[in-house]
């Protein structure tokens, strides 16, 4: 796959980052040597990440950056320049992070195209964080064929009976994946999914036990994510689907539109509830690939 | 004193096993100064060390490293709000919230340290220092994801993160940690003994359930 880096750099330097980031097979440099040109160029399409130079006539590489972190803000981004990190202005931008690569230093250009990738890659500069074993998991989740399980039925019920059991708004069936938690089913709410960064669970699945928020207000993690409040979101409680390998594909998960408190029994049948789910999903999946075995027999 | 052989990171003075290069290690307790001791002597080494330090002075860190280690302060690059800023080794930032800047420099650092050819060993003390001083954990998250993990993991280097469970982040502390942990390679839990001894719990290195005892 051919990734899409938009290289942003004054006129007499740009083709020399371009030829840099050009010269990955897997990379393919868009120029712009301007703030605004590269604005243009973001409103126009995507791209996997960003290289800029910190000073522009226009303005700086970091309003370049701020103006992706907008629309798009788990792209990476890398600041490529000779002003050293003292010497820049950061005093509006207190919540961008970049890659800092000083190009005045020996092989910088050859090692540009390896750094892009890598920051692709990896996803590097996302705003959540990965379980140490993100590889495996996202492998064991490729093991279901969720747009071939007939799940959704069982799923709508589950959803709509551990919602009225815990008389919560919206109670929903999520599988994270790398970069978005899909929502299988999802009652109370009209939900189809939301990025990692924005989504509760990306943390909860980190957690053997059941995670609550009480009033997502009061924890930095959620109190800023607008998405969330947008989603009139007050409280969660969430629980861990885990595969027999013990890796976490997705969440059950609880939500309400006010604060929420969940006793032990109440945090212990959410788990519970979550096998469940966790078990359709098993089931249905041995099915699928028992009848496909039948096919090839 | 610490020696690195064979690709892994030894840590002279603590029985604790030898790690492969890609080792990132939460260090969790509620003490402070004990965190701060035995970030130094994870820190302390052969191998260049740059370190965020959130609450001394870069001459301060270097002189504790010394006593360490000798040689290891003096072969070590500090960020710090504190103190002044000397040489190319110390380097000041106004204020360690402003993770736009403090993640630039670190990763300049780090670039610097790695473009020489060489391995390192890389510091945050506090990172709930960090945490508190931000509105929105997600920027804290693409900071050690960007400026911390990710150059450990190129340059299969060790970091450390120490986390101050006193400190408040504005979030529950124990589910922040929780999180954190699976992120890390390694957790280790720091827990005050008497005036001058340490325990360290871990399930993550060497052995499960290893607990060493450590005199400061």
């Amino acid at each position: 796959m051919v990734r899409s880096v938009l290289t942003v750099e004054q006129s007499d330097d740009v083709d020399a980052l371009a030829s840099a980031v050009d010269a990955e097979e897997s990379l393919t440099a868009t120029r712009c040597t301007s703030v605004q040109a590269a604005r243009e160029a973001l409103q126009d399409r995507s791209f996997d990440c960003v290289v800029t130079e910190y000073e522009f006539d226009d303005g700086s590489g970091l309003e370049v950056v701020e103006a992706i972190r907008e629309t798009d803000p788990q792209t990476p981004c890398v600041l490529f320049t000779s002003v050293k990190p003292g010497e820049i202005d950061t005093a509006s931008f207190e919540d961008l992070i970049v890659e800092y690569l000083n190009k005045d230093l020996p092989d910088v250009y050859d090692r540009l195209g390896y750094v892009v990738e890598d920051l692709i890659e990896h996803s590097t500069q996302v705003g959540f964080l990965k379980p140490d074993d993100e590889d495996e998991r996202l492998e064991a989740l490729r093991e279901y064929d969720v747009e071939e399980l007939p799940v959704e039925e069982s799923f709508d019920r589950l959803t709509n009976l551990v919602a009225t059991h815990f008389d919560v708004a919206v109670a929903f069936v999520g599988l994270i994946e790398e970069d978005r938690e899909n929502f299988l089913a999802c009652h109370g709410a009209d939900w189809d999914s939301l990025t990692r960064e924005e989504t509760i669970c990306t943390h909860s699945m980190l957690q053997e036990d059941v995670m609550v928020i009480e009033d997502i207000s009061a924890d930095r993690r959620f109190s800023d994510n607008s998405s969330l409040e947008n989603l009139g979101i007050v409280s969660y409680a969430g629980a861990n689907m885990t595969t027999s390998d013990g890796q976490v594909i997705g969440q059950l998960c609880l939500i309400d539109y006010e604060p929420r408190e969940f006793s032990p029994a109440q945090r212990e049948q959410l788990q519970q509830f979550a096998a469940t789910a966790m078990e359709i999903l098993e089931l249905r999946q041995t099915v699928l690939d028992a009848r496909a075995t039948e096919v090839e027999g | 004193m610490s020696l690195s052989t064979g690709g892994q990171f030894d840590f002279g003075g603590v029985d604790l096993p030898s790690v492969d290069g890609n080792t990132s290690i939460l260090l969790v307790g509620d003490d402070a100064g004990a965190l701060e001791s035995v970030s130094y002597r994870l820190l302390a080494g052969e191998e260049p060390a740059a370190l965020l330090h959130t609450q001394s002075s870069g001459r301060a860190v270097q002189r504790d490293l010394n006593g360490v280690q000798s040689g290891a302060g003096d072969n070590a690059r500090v960020l710090t709000p504190e103190g002044a800023a000397t040489g190319d080794d110390v380097t000041v930032v106004d204020d360690v919230g402003d993770l736009t800047s403090v993640g630039m420099h670190l990763s300049a650092t780090l670039d610097e340290v790695q473009a020489a050819g060489e391995r390192f060993r890389a510091g945050i003390y506090l990172g709930t220092d960090v945490a508190a001083s931000v509105s929105d954990t997600r920027s804290m998250y693409r900071f050690l994801n960007s400026n911390f993990l990710t150059p450990i993991r190129r340059n299969e280097g060790l970091g450390v993160c120490a986390m101050d469970t006193t400190t408040d982040i504005g979030a529950d502390v124990d589910s922040t940690l929780a999180g954190m942990s699976s992120s890390f390679s390694a957790r280790v839990d720091v827990e005050r003994m008497g005036r001058r001894e340490v325990r360290l719990d871990t399930d993550d290195l060497g052995a499960a359930g290893q607990s060493v005892t450590l005199s400061l």
